[in-house]
């Protein structure tokens, strides 16, 4: 697959977050690029769009981006998911990969490093 | 970093006026630091040598560091140490205070001597951005002590680098005062919760400034302080605060959460807890940053 045949969901409550990441997704010429700005709306979201990747922060009002990898991950245990958060604890790190997440991006996130991790998703689709 | 703490010592010690400070914070990036300055700072030439070689220069067409070497001043090798290494940011702004005419090379001489020694500081030490001397400075700064003091030292620490590196490095810090209430046009808090105590942090401005600070860390024009503006602010602090929980586990082992920020206008907040307002004054107005039983 390739970067163009992507979609993309954005979990973060912070609109200045999500409009950012957003911004740069959408110049890589995607698909498509969903958002959330809690955790039940990154469930509800997934089970609707099933997008290739999702980024997902963790401190999030209703619920947490830990529990919300959690449903989505019994939705469908394929998902990618990376926790991209500013609270990169051991204890965070340890929850979000035993929850099913497959990487950790501690906040400020780079583009580079969010290209690659979409690079990486679409060569293994 | 020391540029910021240094401009302060001499805002403290009446050597500049607030005004004369953010001008030069400001024009700092266009200066470039003259051999003079240099040569001061690494004691290798007097004030006084420096004002007589640009008294000379002004009479023959030779270059500074040649005249230095004709009159014994200096070695040709210092002269090449001095114009090969980068020099840091408080020399650069020392420079544009004196290109501004606020400060003569002997009042840069002598502040810049105070300082050092009133921080117990050598010329290595400033050079790089060393975080225990960073601390050390800090600390003393805000005269921060007890058994919370290396938690404060590391959050405000960790708060001016990301000031620079997200905001900008145009500006001062001021003392901070122990408060009990803070109400501001502006205010973001976020909680930091330990397992047996809540600590509050918060970023408070007017409106104005509020702006101004989001403008800079989104690298968007902003004109109203709406949902976005709020939303910057908060990613800001969310950022910041995250960072120094990572510290506090990776360094300590202190496993620590944050809540989902709040926004409050025109309210006053109180506080039971041993509470600090910071305030930084940037060019474009002063942000205050709030901390609470840290």
């Amino acid at each position: 697959m390739t970067i163009q045949d992507m979609t993309v969901m954005i979990c973060d409550d912070s609109m200045f977050a999500r409009k950012k990441l957003k911004d740069y997704i959408l110049s890589l010429g995607v698909a498509a690029c969903y958002e959330a700005a809690d955790g039940e709306q990154a469930v509800e979201n997934y089970k609707t769009y099933q997008p290739k990747i999702v980024f997902m922060d963790i401190v999030m009002p209703k619920k947490t981006g830990i529990d919300a990898v959690k449903d989505i991950i019994e939705f469908d245990p394929d998902a990618k998911i990376v926790m991209a958060s500013s609270v990169g604890t051991q204890n965070h790190l340890k929850n979000a990969i035993n929850a099913g997440a497959f990487e950790f991006l501690q906040k400020p996130i780079s583009n580079e490093q969010v290209l690659k991790l979409i690079e990486t998703v679409a060569e293994g689709v | 970093m020391f540029a910021q703490f240094f401009g302060s010592y001499l805002l403290n010690e009446g050597l500049v006026t607030a005004a004369q400070l953010a001008k030069a914070l400001e024009e700092k990036k266009n200066t470039k630091t003259r051999l003079g300055v240099l040569a001061i700072n690494a004691g290798y030439m007097t004030a006084g040598q420096v004002e007589f070689i640009h008294q000379v220069q002004s009479t023959v067409d030779k270059r500074i560091g040649d005249i230095a070497v004709e009159m014994g001043f200096i070695t040709p090798e210092q002269v090449e140490e001095l114009l090969t290494k980068q020099p840091q940011d408080y020399l650069i702004l020392g420079q544009t205070l004196v290109n501004d005419g606020v400060l003569t090379n002997a009042q840069f001489e002598k502040a810049l001597n105070d300082y050092k020694s009133f921080n117990a500081l050598s010329e290595s030490d400033l050079n790089g951005d060393k975080t225990d001397k960073l601390e050390k400075i800090i600390a003393q700064f805000y005269n921060v002590e007890g058994e919370s003091a290396p938690r404060y030292t590391n959050y405000l620490t960790l708060l001016f680098k990301n000031l620079i590196r997200f905001v900008g490095d145009d500006f001062t810090p001021m003392n901070a005062t122990a408060v009990t209430e803070a109400e501001y046009e502006n205010t973001v808090g976020q909680q930091i919760i330990d397992d047996d105590k809540k600590s509050y942090t918060a970023i408070c401005c007017n409106t104005d400034v509020y702006i101004k600070f989001a403008e800079r860390f989104s690298e968007e024009k902003l004109d109203i302080a709406d949902d976005f503006v709020n939303a910057t602010v908060g990613e800001f602090l969310n950022l910041h605060n995250g960072l120094y929980i990572v510290n506090q586990s990776n360094e300590f082992g202190n496993e620590l959460n944050l809540d989902p920020q709040e926004f409050i206008y025109n309210k006053a907040i109180n506080f039971d807890k041993i509470t600090i307002d910071v305030p930084i004054a940037f060019s474009f107005g002063t942000v205050h940053f709030i901390i609470s039983n840290l």
